[in-house]
């Protein structure tokens, strides 16, 4: 079903756009731009849309990936211009593709974490978060939905698979390879345990942004 | 996107509501714009976006060169906190920026219990809440909607209400504004110029006084202006502004689907129903355009139902005929047909089958008192046997759920008539048992009653609201005979906001007192129960030494001043007095199709005929 593949980003308003109603959007814009796209079986039939490894809201992102199925009729080349005329701001498609490997090789993440500090940031912050990189292992409590008590533990380091970490005057910028899935790493839960290890260089407001989707080798994944 | 916005709105529930930038949403140049407008909903985004008036009204407006507007919602509480403690003053959602540096804002109110929403939304754009402290030109504060046939409780607030259909007089009211801006005219001086605007009602050019006794002495026009205000109406449906290119949004809504109006009025003259009256006569829009539009609408915006939209679209003459227009259209597409409001007696297999190609929903009628002789005192003009033929003709085809709703409290309603509702749907049950393909499905028969609530501008605009104990009687009565009934459910709506309904549709000016007070303690989206508070209420009317059954509970005189008496309808009071007396003797009155009842809206159209 899913032959098809479009590299789209997603910032701005955009941004907060949830996953479900991601879909929801994808959906109706191509029912808009007049792209025939293949439909579910079944009772219900609705136009098939998978978009891998779902972003947070309010992240940003310009690799994000959706899969779908072209219907005859429409070039690939010509999806990217006639979706980004049926779609909201904030989103736009870069390439329409048929897909060749499967999404399980989609192993990593790159991501751009910028802690926010309007004063300045403070003396010992780039430090402490290299320190706690640098670890041998990092053990969080997260939510989970399998879990009885509700809470599980992990640790962070193994899921890292590469950080630099870059101070400039009003941010500190972390650029992370993180495993993707199975499991994978949400770049939150550094944040988190950045801020409870070092209460004192607490960022006023973090933001994350997807840069690149990679494989197990480290190169782009599309 | 504002960088303080950007901070907070990771903290809120479902941010997608207050960012904009939705597909259609209208950003223009703000150097090739000389007057903007914000649009305001007073309720979350999800049932703002669903109002097909404010899109009509957005479409129509950013039309005009010049002319920005922009929508505005009530920021859901999380939200509304983050914004008072970053001080972010209410924006419009297109550009961002402060509504308080608009030319003019408009609400829309639909609703009663909305009214604190307006309050809140004024204080959180940082405006003053009382028109009179409002000193300058802009930003201009005006309302529409059907609460604007009785728009009391809100007077001290709004700068003037426009009463009845804003496709016409919204564009005249901006060309005034803009002239008394040229012009540099006062606020005083505008708002003298707008009440000679059909359709306009200046609240504080009219002067109201009080008996003793607290009924209403007199409303007396000042400086010339007319003792009424007529709604306005738009004569030619077809030709009218219809938004077949309008916002998607990017998250779900209410209504998140095509609505596609067939006709405004209702040829039904139903005794306690408002709009009934309110949008009086019916105008039908042609069914060769209503093709167009859905289909236009639906390639614009993707949306995979139509919804087949009006007060009662089974009244549509040729409504089977528009179905299977519209089905070519849709079935190759997966699109599916739905109809919103469906009279019990007009539901054939003809237009099951079409409404059931694509998808099947759930079926609702709406008989709305149990017995034949209520059903005649309230005009409803549903006949038992056409309900059942319509829940068999369902059954058959597979449903297996009808929902039917009531009221209770209506006008010579007896306890015969409550159990009768009882009787009603056990007859549907039987009629499930006897025609039902598969009864191993089983079926769901829910029973809905809501406490009646007496509106302005109908029948029964002289009728008390039954006290509370009396609801909560003619209540327990229904569910102890639904009791043993396993597959019948039943539902009724708690009284607390019945009876606030019942106090603010029928209030008057000194309510306005009782509104600020509820909001400066706290009230604020009093229509959803996370909110509403009963006993805030109550302490608020007795802060201000007011008593909700005065306007809840009381019988009115024949020839009472009503609150209401400056907006009219164009439905004469001698109708609706006349409408109350044939209630009081079982009497019908038959539908505008079959003979005109002389109710005066037929001065609306060219002619004097209304076409139906």
């Amino acid at each position: 079903m899913a032959e098809h593949r479009l590299l789209f980003s997603k910032s701005g308003r955009a941004r907060y756009i949830s996953h479900l109603d991601l879909m929801r959007t994808f959906q109706r814009a191509f029912f808009r731009a007049g792209i025939p796209i293949k439909h579910t079986e079944g009772f219900n039939p609705h136009a098939f849309v998978s978009i891998a490894l779902p972003l947070s809201v309010g992240y940003s992102s310009e690799c994000e990936l959706l899969e779908f199925g072209l219907l005859d009729g429409v070039r690939e080349e010509e999806v990217p211009a006639r979706m980004n005329a049926a779609l909201p701001e904030g989103i736009v498609i870069h390439e329409c593709y048929k897909a060749l490997r499967p999404i399980k090789a989609l192993t990593h993440l790159n991501y751009i974490i910028t802690f926010d500090y309007e004063t300045g940031v403070p003396d010992g912050a780039e430090t402490a978060l290299k320190e706690l990189l640098s670890r041998e292992s990092l053990v969080v409590t997260k939510k989970s939905k399998k879990a009885k008590s509700g809470f599980t533990e992990v640790d962070l380091i193994p899921l890292i698979k590469s950080w630099t970490v870059e101070g400039r005057r009003d941010t500190l910028v972390a650029d992370v390879v993180l495993a993707a899935q199975n499991p994978g790493l949400n770049p939150e839960l550094i944040r988190a345990a950045f801020c409870e290890e070092f209460p004192q260089f607490a960022p006023g407001f973090v933001s994350f942004h997807r840069r690149e989707t990679l494989d197990g080798d480290g190169k782009v994944f599309r | 996107m504002n960088r303080t916005l950007e901070r907070i709105l990771p903290k809120v529930q479902k941010p997608a509501r207050y960012t904009g930038g939705e597909y259609n949403a209208v950003v223009k140049d703000k150097d090739r714009v000389d007057t903007r407008f914000a649009l305001c909903f007073p309720d979350t985004y999800e049932i703002g976006m669903s109002n097909l008036g404010c899109r009509i009204l957005y479409g129509l407006m950013n039309e005009q060169e010049g002319l920005w507007c922009e929508r505005v919602y009530a920021p859901w509480g999380d939200m509304e906190a983050e914004m008072r403690k970053e001080g972010i003053l209410l924006y419009g959602l297109e550009s961002g920026d402060p509504i308080a540096d608009f030319d003019i804002i408009g609400f829309s109110l639909g609703y009663e219990m909305a009214y604190t929403n307006v309050l809140n939304m004024l204080d959180l754009a940082g405006l003053p809440l009382r028109a009179a402290d409002r000193k300058d030109l802009a930003p201009l504060v005006v309302a529409g909607g059907t609460c604007c046939y009785n728009p009391e409780p809100l007077a001290p607030f709004v700068d003037f209400f426009v009463l009845g259909e804003g496709e016409e007089v919204t564009l005249e009211y901006i060309e005034l504004y803009k002239k008394a801006r040229d012009e540099e005219w006062t606020k005083a001086e505008l708002l003298r110029e707008a009440a000679k605007i059909p359709g306009i009602y200046v609240p504080s050019l009219y002067d109201v006084t009080y008996n003793v006794d607290g009924t209403v002495a007199a409303i007396t026009p000042l400086d010339g202006v007319p003792a009424t205000v007529t709604k306005r109406v738009v004569e030619d449906m077809t030709q009218s502004y219809f938004p077949a290119k309008t916002i998607i949004p990017s998250t779900e809504i209410v209504h998140d689907r095509v609505m596609l109006e067939l006709f405004r009025g209702c040829i039904r003259g139903c005794r306690f129903c408002q709009a009934g009256y309110a949008y009086r006569p019916v105008r039908c829009r042609d069914a060769k355009k209503l093709g167009e539009l859905g289909r236009e609408a639906c390639l614009d915006s993707g949306y995979q139902e139509i919804t087949l939209s009006s007060l009662s679209s089974t009244d549509y003459p040729g409504l089977v005929d528009l179905c299977d227009d519209l089905l070519d259209f849709c079935q190759p597409r997966n699109i599916s047909l739905s109809l919103p409001s469906m009279r019990a007696d007009t539901f054939s297999m003809n237009l099951m089958e079409r409404l059931q190609k694509v998808r099947k929903g759930g079926l609702t009628f709406a008989p709305e008192a149990g017995t034949q002789r209520l059903r005649d005192a309230i005009n409803k003009n549903l006949k038992e046997e056409d309900l059942l033929q319509s829940v068999r003709t369902a059954f058959s085809g597979g449903w297996n759920g009808v929902k039917l709703y009531f009221m209770l409290g209506l006008p010579t309603e007896t306890d015969e008539d409550v159990l009768g509702i009882a009787d009603l749907a056990r007859k549907v049950y039987f009629a499930w048992k006897e025609c039902a393909p598969n009864k191993a499905r089983g079926v769901r028969i829910t029973v809905s009653t809501s406490w009646f609530v007496p509106k302005p501008h109908t029948a029964f605009q002289w009728e008390a609201q039954i006290p509370v104990e009396e609801y909560q009687r003619r209540v327990n009565l229904l569910r102890d005979a639904l009791k043993r009934d396993k597959s019948i459910t039943y539902n009724w709506h708690d009284p607390e906001t019945s009876y606030m309904e019942a106090i603010f549709s029928r209030g008057d000016r000194r309510l306005a007192d009782v509104l600020e007070w509820a909001w400066e303690h706290g009230a604020k989206f009093d229509s959803w129960s996370e909110y509403f508070d009963f006993q805030r209420w109550m302490d608020a009317l007795a802060a201000c030494g007011l008593d909700g059954d005065f306007y809840a509970h009381r019988v009115r005189e024949k020839d009472e001043v009503f609150p209401w008496s400056v907006p009219s309808v164009g439905v004469s009071r001698e109708f609706l007095w006349r409408e109350r007396e044939l209630c009081y003797a079982s009497q019908t009155t038959p539908d505008c199709r079959t003979r005109c009842s002389g109710c005066g809206a037929n001065k609306f159209l060219e002619g004097g005929v209304c076409n139906g």
